[in-house]
Formats: C-alpha cells, sequence, structure tokens
C-alpha cells in the first residue's frame, strides 16, 4: 500500500502570505525577473508551479510511447535515426522536468508512482492511437508544433529552472518539428495510398491537437493568480488560435482537408463521422482564421481515463517501472529480488 | 484500434490505482556544465538526479551533452557546492562602481579636449611668434 508523497502538496487559496513578502515577489515578477529554486515563493506559487512540471515531465515520457513503437518499423535508416533521436529527447525531457519538479518540494519517486497509478496526468493526446506511419509524421509536425507553441509562451514565464529548460528543450522541438514538416510533404508528395493514409492521419489527429491546449476560457481565466505570477503567459484560447492561424493554412496548402464532427442546427454534435469544418475561413478583418470547436465532450471522458488507450499507455509505464524495480534498488544499495511474474 | 493498441504483454491490474512496493527513496542531486567548445567558458545547464559520480556523468552527458553541441561535460553533487543567498549576502555592491571597469572611463572626451588644447597652445604660440 502506497501513499502519494504529493498528497499534500496542494492549491490552498484561503491560505495567508506575509503581505510584504508577497508584494515584494509580485513586484519582483511584474519587473521582468526570474525566480529562483531557493527563492521565497507563495505556497500556492510553489504548487501550482510544481503541478504544472510534473504534468510537463509525465507528458514527454508518455509522449515517447506512442512512437516508440514504431522504431521498428520506420521506412528508411534515415528515418529511423531521427525517430531514435526524437524519443530520446523526449524521455530526456522527462527527466531533465522531473528534477526541475524535484526542487519545488515533490519527491522523484513519488512522481512516477503517482504516473503509474493515475493520480497524475499527462497531456490527452497521447491518449490517441498511431496506427499508421503517416500517424508518427503527424505527431511530429502538429503535436510537437503544439508543444512547440505552447513552450515559447512558457519561456516567457517567471520560474527561472523551468523557464531555462524550456529554452533548451525548444532547441530540440524544432528539430522533432522540421523533421514531421519532412515527412508529411514526403507522404503528400507520394503515392495516391500515401496521400489518403496521411489525410486519414491528419483527421485523427486535428481534433486532439485542438484539444491540446484544454478547455476554453473562462471569464476568469486573464486574471488568474496563474496568469498574473506569469507561471502561464498566455490563455488556452489564445494559444489555441496561435495554433489554427499556423497549422490551417500550412493543410490547406499540402491539399489536406480540415474536418470536425457532424453537428446539427443547433451545433450539437449528431455523430462521430467527420465532415469538412466550414468555419476554417481567413477573416480579414482580424487577420485570423475560424475554426469549430472539437467536442468537449471527449476531451472530458478522455481526461478522466476512458480514451482509447489510456490504460494502454499507463499499464505500459507501470509495466516497465514494475520491472526495473530491482535495478533501481541494486544501485540504491537495497536489497531486491527478481520482479514476480505478473 | 490500430496496431498499437495490440502490444502484448501489457498486465491489467488488479489494483490500478495502487502499487504493493513501497517508495525507494530519492537519488542525489548534481549540477551539470558543459563547454560548447573548447576555449569557451563551462556553463551551468541544469541538474540530475544518481546514486553516484560515475552515474551523475553518464546521465549528464546523456541528457545534456548529446542533443546540442558539446566538448565537456562536467558534474557536481549539489551539496558540496558553497554558494551565497541572493537576500543576505551583496555578492555585487549596487552602489556606483564605474571605477572598477573600463568603461568607467570617458577617454576619448579627454582626448578630443587634450587635443584641441594642445592646439590652442601651438597656434597661441606661432601668433606670438609672428607678432612679437
Ligand atoms: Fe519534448
Ligand atoms: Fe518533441
Amino acid at each position: 500500500m502506497s501513499v502519494s508523497a504529493g498528497d499534500n502538496i496542494k492549491l490552498d487559496w484561503e491560505r495567508q502570505e506575509d503581505p510584504q513578502r508577497l508584494a515584494a515577489f509580485e513586484a519582483r515578477i511584474d519587473a521582468g525577473e526570474l525566480v529562483e529554486a531557493d527563492d521565497w515563493m507563495p505556497q500556492n506559487y510553489r504548487v501550482g508551479m510544481l503541478r504544472m512540471a510534473e504534468h510537463h515531465a509525465n507528458s514527454e515520457i508518455v509522449g515517447a510511447l506512442p512512437e516508440g513503437e514504431w522504431i521498428t518499423r520506420a521506412p528508411s535508416l534515415k528515418r529511423k535515426l531521427a525517430l531514435i533521436a526524437k524519443v530520446q529527447d523526449e524521455v530526456g525531457h522527462g527527466q531533465m522536468l522531473y528534477r526541475v519538479s524535484q526542487d519545488l518540494g515533490k519527491p522523484r519517486d513519488a512522481m512516477l508512482r503517482d504516473l503509474c497509478t493515475g493520480r497524475t496526468k499527462y497531456h490527452n493526446v497521447f491518449n490517441y492511437p498511431a496506427p499508421t506511419w503517416a500517424d508518427v509524421a503527424m505527431i511530429q509536425w502538429l503535436v510537437d508544433g503544439a508543444a512547440i507553441m505552447n513552450q515559447k509562451s512558457l519561456a516567457d514565464g517567471s520560474y527561472g529552472p523551468y523557464v531555462r529548460t524550456m529554452r533548451r528543450i525548444n532547441m530540440e522541438e524544432a528539430f522533432h518539428f522540421k523533421s514531421g514538416e519532412d515527412m508529411v510533404l514526403t507522404l503528400m508528395s507520394g503515392t495516391p495510398r500515401q496521400r489518403r493514409d496521411t489525410q486519414a492521419a491528419f483527421d485523427r489527429w486535428w481534433m486532439p491537437c485542438l484539444m491540446f491546449f484544454g478547455p476554453p476560457d473562462k471569464d476568469s481565466t486573464k486574471t488568474s493568480p496563474f496568469m498574473t505570477w506569469r507561471i502561464k503567459t498566455l490563455t488556452n484560447d489564445t494559444l489555441r488560435q496561435r495554433f489554427v492561424d499556423r497549422f490551417a493554412p500550412a493543410a490547406i496548402d499540402l491539399g489536406l482537408e480540415i474536418k470536425t464532427k457532424q453537428r446539427d442546427a443547433s451545433g450539437a454534435i449528431v455523430s462521430d463521422d467527420l465532415v469538412p469544418d466550414e468555419l476554417i475561413v481567413h477573416d480579414e478583418a482580424s487577420g485570423h482564421y475560424g475554426f469549430t470547436q472539437p467536442d468537449w465532450d471527449e476531451f472530458n471522458r478522455v481526461i478522466r481515463g476512458n480514451g482509447p488507450l489510456n490504460r494502454e499507455r499507463v499499464g505500459l509505464r507501470r509495466f516497465s517501472y514494475e520491472q526495473g524495480a530491482w535495478v533501481r534498488r541494486a544501485v540504491l544499495g537495497q536489497t531486491c529480488g527478481l520482479p514476480l511474474a505478473n | 484500434m490500430g496496431l498499437s493498441s495490440k502490444r502484448t504483454g501489457i498486465p491489467t491490474y488488479e489494483h490500478p490505482d495502487r502499487l504493493s512496493d513501497n517508495p525507494e527513496g530519492d537519488l542525489r542531486a548534481y549540477e551539470v556544465f558543459v563547454q560548447t567548445e573548447r576555449g569557451k567558458p563551462h556553463t551551468h545547464c541544469g541538474s540530475v538526479d544518481a546514486a553516484d559520480d560515475a552515474m551523475a556523468l553518464q546521465f549528464a552527458r546523456e541528457h545534456y551533452g548529446r542533443d546540442q553541441a558539446c566538448v565537456q561535460v562536467w558534474v557536481c553533487p549539489r551539496d558540496a557546492m558553497i554558494r551565497t543567498d541572493y537576500d543576505k549576502d551583496l555578492v555585487f555592491r549596487l552602489t556606483d562602481q564605474s571605477y572598477r571597469f573600463a568603461k568607467g572611463y570617458n577617454v576619448g572626451a579627454k582626448w578630443r579636449e587634450f587635443r584641441a588644447q594642445r592646439d590652442y597652445e601651438d597656434y597661441r604660440k606661432e601668433d606670438i611668434k609672428e607678432h612679437f
């Protein structure tokens, strides 16, 4: 039986901070200064920052799973080398981010265990399957593209160790994205079947990518403490719009059709069948592309653990955590035996 | 559901929210420094967790030395590093210390003044010579 060491790390908006220290802290953030691990910080800042960094770390680790499966089936040596390097990068990002999170107060082991037991989450987008090579291309282009958009905004945040990690990570994400763009271009200039596969993969990833930025903003979003403390620097809707403005024209250029779920006149979703998204139009006045919102009910279903592959992703993580226990114990000088057969 | 769900050998768990064994405890934190080119300074780039020095160096090479240009990696146990306190120790005084920097000396203006003065003296000497 295990209790998470993270259970006492909770947000508490009733908590009273020393007003003088809080004012000095907020003035530093307003001045664009970075907060360091040893600095005084409000407890809710620490918890909010930890949650975000831990969720990010989890996402990097789980995010490596759908692509990792394709390493043995990559279509050429060059693609295989690039995919191995990419997967290694993602796992490395996870390790760096766990380290940043540890310094905010949660032991690393507790984070790994909470991920295995579903106490903490990772990005929803990794609960979707990657059944073809075109999905690998689409993940690197669209999902890494979305990740860069998000992480660029996080690199403007206020917590020094996280900001520096973002800057480092973003250089590597640029390679993932370019290699994805290269693969999508190759596929879309290929045979009719390759183009068909690519469209099908695009259909699988477009809506999960719109959901990637999180639920629509509430009125309170812009004034939430996480925005004023610069834990987040842009709202979900702003980032989502940036994503659409960047990728809708590129998809159209490539000859891909952007689709959405079929709706009735009132806007309610009537079927999971996809139809062209009529709102994908460039608006001259605002300079933005329109788009139809993804299915937020599906988002809520997946986040509660009922997505297509939630169980497989967490199960595989747990399997390798348990199978590796004897190695970790040996390294720590603890007694250990071989894992029990399941 | 596609190939990825057909991955075999993933057990299903009776208690998915519980692990049977106890936490293992954390490793030791090491700070990592990399040098991107010979002759350039080593810069701090992050940290790793490891059980001992050799493991720390290995992890640091993997996480910080492979993905970007790097010719040397240093690791140092965090608790072996002695440092100042942001609040208690004033490392760099905020009073005017321009006297200790090259840019604190505006010799350009002084040269201009000096040359102007010298030219004037020369002119005056010539002027005096001509008239007296
Ligand atoms: Fe990443
Ligand atoms: Fe990536």
